[in-house]
């Protein structure tokens, strides 16, 4: 794509954003919010799992840990700001997950996979056990949301939930944006190239392990940022919503839907859900039987996802584009 | 001097003994080209020697350094380069990626969050200039396990060399390989390792005796002989155990 067509889009897209909610209302603004909670969870996930080659069963783990981490910040600290309050949540996760790094990057494949459900669970059993800190099955909830404000400058509101939504879409893409940019550095190539050939790139002289644990690191600081978003947004935080077994399980389908191998990928995936949820849930509860359903349809027909049908569409649309021009130029 | 020195190296899998008491010694700049029938040993020391296994015993002197038991990418980073015998490259990447890493690695680049790849034109042109002087440059855009095998050899190759290691370790670099496949391959070889030293395993007998300066020959885990392929060619002991069972 051309840089100022990819600008327009990019352009677009804001336009969009921005005029959102003055045209679908406060309803659908906030369904697009729970959207990108979703996105920026699913893509940093997707950063192991489809950059790095890493299965989580267990990234709820980190995404609650944002969420708690941001609802005790608030809850405990008179008068944190809101900008501290939504990073208290990344580092939380980035804490826990410096701690669990050098266990778990000596291992991969299932035992990764596994290892993270064990953590994720007992993450799970502590939020339900630690009454006194986490407020147990009732969660923590009723915190007040901080004003957005540079002191003597200016002061919006959060509790208006216009305003909110702007903040939370701005906090969302500017992660994703760096996320983005980590794909696109050096140390990014060698992300992929260890999803590719771990043994390659050992024998190539970087050092799998470290390689790892940095994108576990960023992963999860990037979860835990999500995570805050959601507990803002909500109000409320509680050890189901934020460890539950579907929260580490809905990124991962989102993830295999949107196209995993692609960036942007797991963002069609949410996209799709968070459509999907919408329109199901008005006429039946079942929503989970009619996303087996879907999840398994793609696996077996579009095993690369949305992302992956645009990439065939494209290369479909330029091989007719070129076959055309060279027959115009013959006759 | 010697750049690779094993003292007694031994390795068992559990007690099968695949190495004893090895004493391999590899000079600075020459080619030397280790032989042996099926099974006696040659990939293991391959293995012991680039960090794949810690041996069981004895000692991997490279540049005057033990380096046995260190990992492949602390091996790595000493100097030494390898290929492997089943082609081993990052198949979804293209040959421009695969190129690139190597050349990222040479350039201690590990850690970099704060630059555009793309962006890094020196990082680029190098990479370009080695897809040039390989001949991948038509290729460049193909993801590595698309390329025809012996196209996909010569990336496997390449990589080793792109990083620039003072001793290269190539593992059976024309396994499978047509005769055409093999004379390029064989090229290639040359024109890359000029001035290196190199340390090649190869059944084929015509790359051994148009590359190697010096042979070693492999039987049952033990050095049968040392010397210029012509002593080995003379050998009695090596043509008993391996050349003879060839002309059968």
């Amino acid at each position: 794509m051309k840089k100022s067509t990819r600008l327009t889009v990019w352009a677009i897209g804001l336009i969009v954003f921005a005029l959102f909610p003055k045209f679908f209302g406060i309803y659908y603004s906030n369904i697009i919010v729970t959207f990108a909670v979703w996105a920026l969870f699913a893509v940093s996930l997707n950063m192991m799992l489809g950059f790095t080659g890493l299965l989580s069963f267990g990234h709820a783990m980190y995404f609650g840990t944002g969420a708690y981490g941001t609802a005790l910040a608030l809850t405990h600290m008179d008068g944190l700001p809101l900008i501290p309050a939504v990073l208290s949540g990344g580092v939380a996760s980035m804490v826990l997950a410096i701690c669990i790094a050098p266990l778990v990057v000596r291992v991969s494949g299932t035992a990764f996979a596994m290892l993270h459900l064990a953590f994720a669970q007992f993450m799970f059993v502590l939020a339900l056990k630690l009454r006194d800190i986490t407020g147990g099955e009732d969660g923590l909830g009723g915190f007040d949301i901080p004003p957005l404000q540079i002191k003597g400058l200016f002061s919006v509101d959060m509790a208006d939930p216009l305003c909110f939504f702007y903040f939370a879409i701005a906090v969302i893409v500017i992660a994703l944006c760096c996320l983005w940019f980590v794909t696109k550095t050096p140390f990014g190539q060698i992300m992929v190239g260890t999803r590719d050939n771990a043994k390659r790139i050992d024998y190539l002289g970087f050092r799998v392990s470290h390689t790892k644990a940095i994108v576990y690191i960023i992963s999860a600081a990037a979860a835990g940022v999500a995570g805050s978003v959601s507990v803002l947004h909500q109000n409320l935080v509680s050890a189901n919503d934020a460890y539950g077994m579907m929260i580490s399980v809905f990124p991962i389908m989102m993830a295999m839907v949107g196209g995993a191998r692609s960036f942007f990928g797991p963002i069609y995936g949410a996209a799709f859900f968070a459509m999907l949820e919408e329109f199901t849930t008005r006429y039946t509860d079942h929503f989970e039987l009619i996303l087996g359903v879907v999840l398994v349809v793609f696996i077996m027909y579009w095993p690369l996802g949305f992302a992956g049908m645009i990439m065939k569409l494209k290369y479909k649309w330029l091989t007719w584009k070129q076959s055309r021009k060279s027959q115009g130029s013959a006759s | 001097m010697n750049i690779l020195e094993t003292r007694n190296l031994s390795h068992d899998f559990d007690g099968l003994r695949v190495l004893v008491d090895v004493n391999l010694v590899v000079e600075q700049g020459e080619k030397h080209a280790i032989i042996g029938p099926n099974g006696a040993g040659k990939t293991t020391l391959f293995n012991v020697i680039t960090g794949t296994y810690k041996p069981s015993s004895g000692k991997v002197i490279f540049k005057e350094k033990n380096i046995a038991g260190c990992g492949p990418y602390k091996i790595q980073r000493q100097g030494m380069g390898r290929s492997f015998q089943i082609t081993t490259t990052f198949d979804d990447l293209s040959a421009f990626q695969n190129i690139r890493l190597a050349v990222l690695s040479k350039r201690g680049i590990r850690f970099n969050l704060f630059r555009f790849v793309d962006k890094m034109d020196d990082i680029t042109q190098e990479t370009v200039e080695i897809l040039q002087r390989v001949d991948l440059w038509d290729d460049c855009h193909t993801p590595a396990g698309l390329l025809s095998y012996g196209k996909h050899r010569c990336l496997e190759i390449s990589m080793a060399l792109a990083t620039n290691p003072d001793l290269v370790m190539l593992d059976e670099p024309a396994a499978g390989m047509s005769a055409d496949e093999t004379h390029t391959a064989v090229e290639l070889i040359r024109k890359l390792t000029k001035g290196k030293t190199m340390v090649i395993i190869e059944h084929d007998m015509d790359v051994v005796f148009s590359l190697a300066d010096r042979i070693t020959v492999l039987h049952h885990g033990t050095i049968l002989a040392t010397g210029s392929p012509q002593e080995i060619k003379e050998n009695k002991e090596v043509q008993a155990a391996y050349l003879g069972q060839l002309e059968e």
